[in-house]
């Protein structure tokens, strides 16, 4: 008997052998779910058995996961992702183990067909699709799905059934449904291999940064569709019901991302009562596409536009573009939603504005216009027609050519990191790029360094949209984040920057050593691992929902009755078995350091939420940061702080034994010492 | 009486009172005019002396137009019933053809109360009944059924509105969440309704007046469009349905 809230079993699938295997999920309830269990069972399947180096996401021995956590496909809101977890070929110089996930409505169908994750390893000869159905699985033929889009893939499998959707009952294997599979799939983005290839699901529900689509094509994986007739048990259904009118009552949904006014928006399964929908139905050019950042992918000011103004709508035709090809928006666009003025630093490389996303788009325009590629070059820049920047003909030709690798498109296809190194210009990656460590693009995530910091410490931008403080009473607060964190250490939320205090209590103090450590276990384990979303959770404030949302929604889902610390334990469990992964992939504090612009004025230029507390005195103050910066003293004694915090070793970095064993992963630690990584 | 099952009719009567008759049929007459008809050839359960049934005094109503495609009510609808959650289970469906042109990407179907209800008139042990108590509701007695599946058979609605639980072997249906063991409101037609309550974007009503007199059960129930929109604010395109949708 499953544990309540989740369907009881994992699917594994080697696509070399084609064995299909059934896993027991709560043999794996330690991590968590989601995120976590996929790197229990990374750890268990593709590391342990130390069959390769861990060094290529396109070896067949890299693994691909989707998987859910509890409260996917409650019908809470904020709760509807599916986890994706894997070697990133997207991570730079390192092919991190990295994540990523999605929303929509396969983890909901995936769980109502009884699975709650699906794992892949292997390699197929020739194209294939995982078909779920209820208990029924099965590698199906994908040869003529593979060239298509994203859509056509989709509505072709659809076509297969014979069924008619929603009009017709269709009898599975353990009852009937009215409801289509769910399906994620690739397009040419993720076939032909490329670094910047999502997965896409549905119109418009995507896993894009870590490049997890390539990750399929490596595969010969075109897609994985279930559909499932069965039902999920609650262990307290009034208790959750209650749950969800005392957290989201009167939180009624908003507009969609990039539109509003008319837009009629749709949502996630479940979600509908969070602060926004989505993803838009009635656009123009499609339905369910135009979601989040990638309506944004082609979106370019006058200024860097030489003074076009672009119609509007051709956000939303480059949206179904990149959705169709299946290709990362936020990786690839030219400069995001919008730029900063950074008039106040005549210095900073970027003039006149910073486009918030200095991503692929923005790069590769650039070294057109400093005529490092292009004609006269050694790199031929066809078929992309620079004479036409930036009108539709040139964004289609942008986007067909990074899919299919066509012309330069080779080069664009590796992603921003290893098109500067191509170029021989790593230097950018301090400039022009603003690309974080590990190869993807800043994300607004100065001057809140606990986003900046885990970007460092994770592998991939943690997309960490949940902390912001506005202008109110500064002291009040940082009680509240105290109180909330359970934490009670105000201290832990001092961002003083500079001088003496910056080391005492400030940003790089152990105080905030303390704070970036909760943050991470809270994601790892309450984000990637449950499956809350991250526009919902944390949520902190004098009506904020954390922290006794999360133990009372998933205790009325599970009845396990987990406190809300109990979570974050499960949490820094996985993030040291994560840890052991990236040291067995050469991670060592050495390597640990931001690139070059985190620690030069303009640095947080980008960011987002600017205002912070800072205790002045013994009085709090809400400050504009938007001038913070780290120092490279800073970071190293920031650093020291975080893993005596952790229990890693202070100068390696490696996890120690005493650290593994108390999370009750002593046979870690036997391989890591095996290895000469024990800490 | 056809509760003994063997009078009832494979297809035909089915067909004959399809979708489109009750839209032709819509008003007052439709219950004493092409019904009437049903109504004297085969003995009905509890029909008056005239072979016409009590309306429901409820129905629920929906505008598709505008749902989210959130599946909260179909969770909340198995989650209020059956303490579970299930898209199958739910009384209300909601379809998403999420790569199909707005309207068409959203499809829901909701049970109609009919006002000649053959699931009622044709289930063999009266599990199916009217509930004088509960506002003339068609509902479903889930210890009188015997799983015969012939409410399933005879509903006239394409998808069937009536429901099977595999797991149960029993039929069930929408009964404006009069029987709700894990609902934590007063439903029923002087209550609540779970998927009612758990629309966010309020695109679902009970109503009182048959909907087939005032223009059907898909209505238009929008609230105004939220304002705003991150980054752009506002603008966005504006509903564009094909014709004759």
């Amino acid at each position: 008997m499953a544990t309540p809230g989740f369907g009881g079993k994992i699917l594994l699938v080697d696509l070399t052998s084609k064995e299909i295997t059934r896993l027991d999920t709560d043999q794996y309830a330690m991590y968590g779910g989601g995120h976590g269990t996929s790197t229990a069972l990374f750890w268990e399947y593709s590391v342990a058995p130390g069959k390769w180096n861990l060094d290529d996401a396109f070896h067949p021995l890299n693994m691909v996961f989707l998987m859910t956590g509890a409260v996917s496909g409650t019908g809470i809101p904020f709760a509807a992702r599916t986890s994706v977890s894997g070697m990133s070929p997207q991570c730079y110089p390192i092919q991190w183990w990295c994540h990523s996930n999605f929303g929509g409505t396969f983890a909901a169908m995936l769980k109502l067909a009884g699975w709650d994750g699906v794992a892949v390893i292997g390699k197929a000869d020739s194209p294939v699709y995982i078909n779920i159905v209820d208990d029924k699985v099965t590698i199906e033929n994908a040869k003529d799905l593979w060239g298509m889009t994203t859509w056509k893939c989709q509505e072709e499998i659809w076509k297969r059934t014979g069924v008619r959707y929603g009009t017709d009952w269709q009898q599975l294997d353990g009852g009937y449904t009215l409801q289509r599979p769910s399906i994620v799939t690739i397009g040419a983005a993720g076939e032909n291999m490329t670094r910047v290839a999502s997965l896409i699901h549905g119109g418009g529900s995507g896993a894009g940064q870590g490049g997890f689509g390539g990750v399929f094509g490596s595969k010969n994986l075109k897609a994985v569709a279930v559909v499932g007739s069965g039902s999920l048990k609650i262990a307290d259904p009034k208790a959750l019901v209650d749950a969800k009118e005392k957290y989201f009552k009167g939180l009624p949904g908003g507009g969609g991302f990039g539109g509003g006014g008319n837009d009629i928006s749709s949502c996630c399964a479940g979600c509908g009562m969070g602060s926004r929908m989505c993803h838009n139905r009635n656009r123009s050019y499609s339905a369910d596409s135009d979601d989040c950042a990638e309506s944004t992918w082609f979106s370019i000011t006058k200024e860097q536009s030489n003074g076009v103004q672009l119609p509007r709508d051709i956000n939303q035709k480059g949206t179904d573009i990149i959705q169709q090809f299946g290709i990362n928006g936020m990786e690839t666009c030219f400069q995001g939603p919008m730029s900063f003025p950074t008039s106040h630093n005549k210095d900073f490389p970027i003039q006149p504005n910073i486009p918030a996303y200095s991503a692929l788009g923005w790069y590769m325009k650039t070294m057109y216009d400093m005529k490092i590629i292009g004609p006269g070059t050694k790199f031929d820049t066809a078929p992309l027609p620079f004479d036409k920047f930036p009108s539709q003909e040139f964004m289609e030709v942008y986007g067909r050519a990074i899919a299919n690798r066509e012309g330069f498109g080779r080069l664009l296809g590796e992603g921003t990191a290893r098109l500067a190194e191509a170029l021989g210009r790593t230097d950018d990656f301090n400039t022009l790029c603003r690309l974080t460590m590990w190869g993807f693009m800043d994300h607004w995530s100065m001057p809140n360094v606990e986003w900046a910091y885990a970007n460092l410490l994770d592998s991939r931008d943690i997309n960490s949209h949940d902390i912001s403080w506005g202008r109110g009473d500064a002291e009040q607060a940082v009680k509240n984040y105290a109180a909330a964190t359970l934490g009670n250490e105000p201290l832990w939320f001092d961002y003083t920057w500079q001088g003496d205090q910056a080391y005492k209590t400030g940003i790089y103090s152990k105080y905030k050593a303390e704070w970036v450590a909760w943050h991470i276990h809270y994601w790892n384990y309450y984000k990637e691992s449950v499956g809350f979303c991250d526009w919902g959770y944390c949520n902190i404030g004098p009506n904020g929902r954390t922290p006794t949302a999360e133990p009372t929604f998933l205790n009325a889902i599970t009845g396990r009755n987990h406190s809300f610390k109990d979570g974050l334990e499960i949490g820094r469990r996985a993030w040291n078995l994560k840890r052991a992964i990236f040291v067995m992939q050469g991670r060592h504090k050495n390597m640990e350091n931001f690139t070059g612009y985190h620690y030069k004025p303009g640095a947080s230029y980008c960011g987002f939420y600017n205002n912070l507390p800072i205790l002045n005195g013994d009085k709090w103050e809400i400050q504009n940061c938007k001038e913070l910066y780290f120092t490279r003293e800073g970071i190293d004694q920031f650093k020291t702080h975080f893993y005596n915090v952790e229990g890693w070793n202070p100068n390696s970095g490696y996890p120690t034994r005493k650290t593994l064993a108390e999370l009750g992963l002593p046979k870690v630690a036997d391989y890591l010492q095996s290895k000469n990584k024990l800490g | 009486m056809a509760r003994d099952g063997n009078n009832v009719p494979e297809k035909a009567e089915k067909k004959k009172f399809s979708r489109r008759d009750f839209v032709v049929g819509s008003g007052t007459a439709i219950a004493g005019g092409a019904l009437a008809v049903i109504a004297t050839t085969t003995p009905v359960a509890v029909a008056d002396d005239k072979g016409t049934y009590p309306l429901s005094t409820k129905y629920l109503v929906y505008d598709s137009k505008h749902c989210a495609g959130c599946y909260g009510c179909m969770i909340a609808c198995s989650m209020a019933h059956d303490g579970e959650v299930s898209f199958s289970l739910s009384r209300i469906q909601m379809h998403r053809a999420v790569l199909n042109e707005y309207p068409f990407d959203i499809i829901m179907h909701v049970c109609k109360q009919c006002p000649e209800p053959l699931c009622v008139k044709y289930c063999p042990v009266g599990a199916c009944h009217i509930s004088a108590e509960n506002g003339n509701i068609r509902m479903i007695n889930a210890e009188k059924c015997i799983g015969c599946q012939t409410c399933i058979k005879m509903c006239p609605q394409t998808p069937h509105r009536t429901i099977w639980n595999p797991k149960a072997k029993k039929s069930t249906k929408c009964d404006l969440c009069t029987n709700t063991p894990f609902f934590n409101r007063k439903g029923g037609v002087d209550g609540a309704q779970a998927c009612v309550e758990a629309c966010p974007k309020k695109v679902l009503k009970v109503v009182d007046k048959l909907p087939l007199e005032t223009g059907g059960y898909e209505v238009d129930l929008a609230p105004p469009a939220p304002k705003g929109g991150f980054p752009f604010g506002g603008g966005g395109a504006k509903p564009k349905p094909k014709e004759g949708a």
